[in-house]
């Protein structure tokens, strides 16, 4: 039987709002993370996430329900639990005026290392995170990348058991989120750490965990392996058709629909809006909320609409599909076949993209 | 505590990685220290100063020396002779003044001298008898000075005269006797008032005491005596209300929200962040304190006007008063941290606080000077407390009891600062 090393029962955080009402940030969470195992949480931004893990990790008090870590309760015995956790933050929780070796000695003295034992530790982080060569440059001086190497070295200086991280590779560039990502394979791989990880991003849900619980409005609405979830929405692929700023009406659906394998077909249109102070600009850059690419729009063309369509062979039913468009005048800017994911999790769950 | 000390020493390497800092913290201060202190140095004094005097031989001698004093510095007001009808004297109801009500006087601030004239002054000076005049101060930077000059002139110049007076009226008597005893006064005004430029020697001395009335040498501070504690105290005040701001910096960057998922208490980071501003402020007065010896001895040798530092006689006392301020700033920037959301809110309250509380609590100038509601108005602050122990302590020969008073004051004042801070304080 699996050991659990975090043990979440009943966990709620409401705020008051200045009229008196509450808003309830999360709403009841049961949840048991294993050893060993690294754990994704998957949600939109304000889902609750940060929310969840804050009180887990002994930030956020709850309003009720608590959280264990090793058997420590965060909350009536928050020193031993915080010594089994070593915390990842999203925002660059480093001294910038320090060198990367003064951050983690610091940092280290506070989880208790000192002598002979700090300065291996130190070390050993800074040959993990590959900073060994910057290691007496300010950290100031670091690109976003390799500050949030040192960002997690030190969560890691201390060999937690467990390590939280919160959206570690938001702002990064694809190379250094790459290596981000390697590191969080390898503390599972090499160390044999449990690895509490949040992102928006399902791709990287899907990589690194080993189970995902996905989270909307502040509660766990989804919990298992990736292939659990994915089993949840069936052996359906997804088409999804650019039609820009072409009006879509029921009738191409119902064509559509008729297609062999496709279960369903949807169309969503977009309002893209440009940003503050960029409205009279000819030419504005918009971020397609689907597809999270972005784009550049003339002023006043900003509309943008795609059609989903569900089949269960997707790329058999791809011609046919393109071939009715053809017919009834509906000019396809371009086609996206997906396979079953984790983003069409959510969708089936919640009726939203994940990055709505 | 090795937590604290880690976070005491970490966030003092981060206050010193900014070569601002320096400048700020030690530079700066002296500068200001310097130049105030040569503002309130020489004979500058204020426009009005009281002066006690008890004429206990009230004769037509002592009334001429009063005279000549007045002349001496017109800024002098010779209390209770020549009250005002608004009671500038603060004498009350009562304008009658014996040596032991001047001395409360003088420690109250009510006046910054006393000159005691004896009985027999006359007589003694016409016998060519020693005699003196007491003169008593309330040593502060912006008065004895030119006080004590003051005297000193019509000590010389009225010595001087009479001297040659009697020492020409006694020469004619024995070649070519008088007439009759007006003959020989008449002769004897007419030798004082032509020798009265000609000052030979003083036939009486002015033996200066120091108000608590320890026989002590004249420590004559001069202007630095004011500007040295009022200007450490002030920067101090400045460099650990930075706290507040620091604190708000430290929530925006994370490293305080990093610093409790860590085995570290709520109590710990507190005490190692008090801990640290508290060590910053006595760095700087130290310093401030030490520098304003060493440029004061330095100037010293190059200017009449200045004297070197009289740091008094109790160096504990000096350090409790420096200790009981920075911490009662610390617990005030700790709180004011609890009270701001932003940088620019923080540098706002800074300004207003620190702009504030230093002339108010008499850093920029002596509180001996200001109308009375303002020296009452002027304890709101913390600085005037200590202004008034360093005041004991530098010009009246206090010792760390006399300052307990002061000490315990700006203690009380840091507990409720505190309290307020720490039941305030969320790290979130």
């Amino acid at each position: 039987m699996r050991q659990a090393l975090v043990e979440a029962r009943g966990l709620m955080k409401t705020y008051k709002r200045k009229d008196g009402t509450e808003v309830y940030a999360v709403q009841g969470i049961d949840l048991d993370i294993y050893k060993g195992e690294v754990f994704s949480f998957l949600g939109p931004n304000g889902a609750g996430k940060t929310t969840t893990i804050s009180m887990i990790s002994g930030l956020l008090a709850p309003t009720k329900g608590e959280a264990t870590i090793g058997g420590f309760s965060i909350t009536r015995q928050p020193m031993e639990a915080k010594k089994l956790l070593g915390v990842v933050p999203q925002e660059i929780a480093l001294y910038p005026t320090l060198s990367a070796r003064q951050n983690l000695d610091f940092f280290g003295r506070m989880y208790g290392l000192g002598g002979k034992e700090l300065a291996m530790a130190v070390d050993e982080v800074l040959e993990f995170t590959d900073l060994k060569d910057r290691a007496k440059d300010r950290v100031d001086t670091f690109s976003g990348g390799m500050k949030r190497r040192v960002n997690i070295g030190v969560g890691l200086l201390h060999k937690p058991q467990l390590v939280y991280m919160d959206e570690p590779t938001v702002g990064v560039d694809p190379q250094s989120r790459r290596r981000i990502l390697d590191t969080v394979i390898r503390l599972r791989e090499e160390r044999k750490m449990t690895v509490l990880y949040t992102t928006h991003l399902m791709e990287e849900a899907q990589e690194l965990s080993n189970r995902v619980g996905i989270i909307d409005q502040g509660r766990i609405i989804a919990l298992g392996t990736v292939g659990e979830l994915v089993q949840k929405v069936g052996e359906e692929d997804r088409l999804i058709f650019d039609v820009g700023e072409q009006h879509i009406d029921n009738a191409v659906l119902e064509r559509f629909k008729q297609v062999a394998g496709v279960t369903r077909a949807t169309y969503q249109s977009y309002n893209l809006k440009p940003a503050a102070g960029a409205e009279d600009s000819a030419e504005i850059i918009v971020e397609k909320r689907s597809t999270g690419t972005m784009q550049i729009v003339r002023s006043g063309q900003v509309t943008d609409g795609e059609i989903t369509v569900y089949a269960k062979r997707g790329r058999k039913a791809l011609p046919e599909l393109l071939r009715i468009a053809d017919e009834l005048g509906v000019s396809i800017l371009s086609v996206e076949v997906r396979e079953p994911d984790l983003e069409a999790v959510f969708l089936h769950l919640t009726g939203r993209a994940l990055r709505e | 505590m090795r937590k604290i000390l880690s976070i005491t020493f970490n966030d003092m390497i981060l206050y010193f990685r900014d070569p601002g800092a320096v400048i700020g913290t030690f530079l700066i201060p002296v500068v200001f220290a310097v130049v105030l202190g040569f503002a309130f140095s020489g004979n500058n004094g204020p426009t009005q100063v009281r002066i006690d005097v008890i004429d206990n031989d009230n004769t037509a001698l002592s009334q001429l020396f009063l005279t000549n004093l007045r002349q001496a510095n017109t800024a002098l007001v010779l209390c209770p002779a020549d009250n005002s009808e608004d009671d500038f004297c603060r004498l009350g109801d009562d304008p009658a003044l014996t040596e032991e009500r001047s001395l409360g006087r003088l420690s109250n601030n009510d006046t910054l001298a006393l000159l005691v004239i004896p009985a027999g002054f006359e007589a003694s000076v016409e016998a060519n008898q020693p005699v003196s005049v007491t003169y008593r101060s309330n040593e502060n930077a912006a008065a004895p000075t030119f006080i004590l000059q003051a005297v000193q002139a019509v000590v010389q110049r009225m010595g001087g005269a009479l001297v040659a007076s009697n020492v020409a009226t006694n020469t004619v008597a024995e070649a070519l006797p008088f007439d009759d005893d007006a003959a020989r006064d008449a002769f004897r005004q007419q030798a004082y008032d032509e020798a009265a430029q000609l000052w030979a020697e003083n036939p009486f001395s002015v033996s200066y005491v120091a108000a608590a009335g320890a026989p002590q040498a004249s420590n004559s501070q001069g202007g630095f005596g004011q500007s040295v504690p009022g200007m450490a105290s002030m920067f101090v005040t400045f460099t650990v209300l930075i706290s507040a701001i620091n604190l708000i910096r430290e929530r925006k960057n994370w490293t305080l929200q990093r610093l409790t998922t860590m085995p570290v208490s709520r109590a710990q980071i507190l005490a190692g962040k008090i801990l640290m501003y508290f060590l910053l402020g006595m760095i700087q007065f130290i310093a401030m304190f030490g520098f304003g010896l060493l440029v004061t001895t330095i100037l010293s040798n190059f200017s009449e006007n200045v004297t070197p530092l009289y740091l008094g006689q109790d160096a504990l006392g000096l350090l409790l008063i420096m200790a009981s301020l920075t911490l009662c700033m610390t617990a005030l920037g700790f709180l004011m941290g609890t009270l701001i959301r932003t940088e620019m809110q923080g540098a706002a309250l800074l300004n207003l606080l620190g702009l504030s509380l230093a002339p108010l609590g008499g850093a920029w100038w002596p509180l001996d000077i200001v109308p009375e509601f303002m020296r009452v108005v002027g304890h709101i602050s913390p600085i005037a407390w200590a202004m008034d122990g360093f005041r004991k302590l530098l010009f009246e020969q206090g010792t760390l009891v006399s300052v307990l008073p002061e000490v315990g004051i700006m203690l009380a004042m840091a507990a409720v600062f505190f309290v307020f801070a720490i039941t305030r304080f969320k790290i979130e």
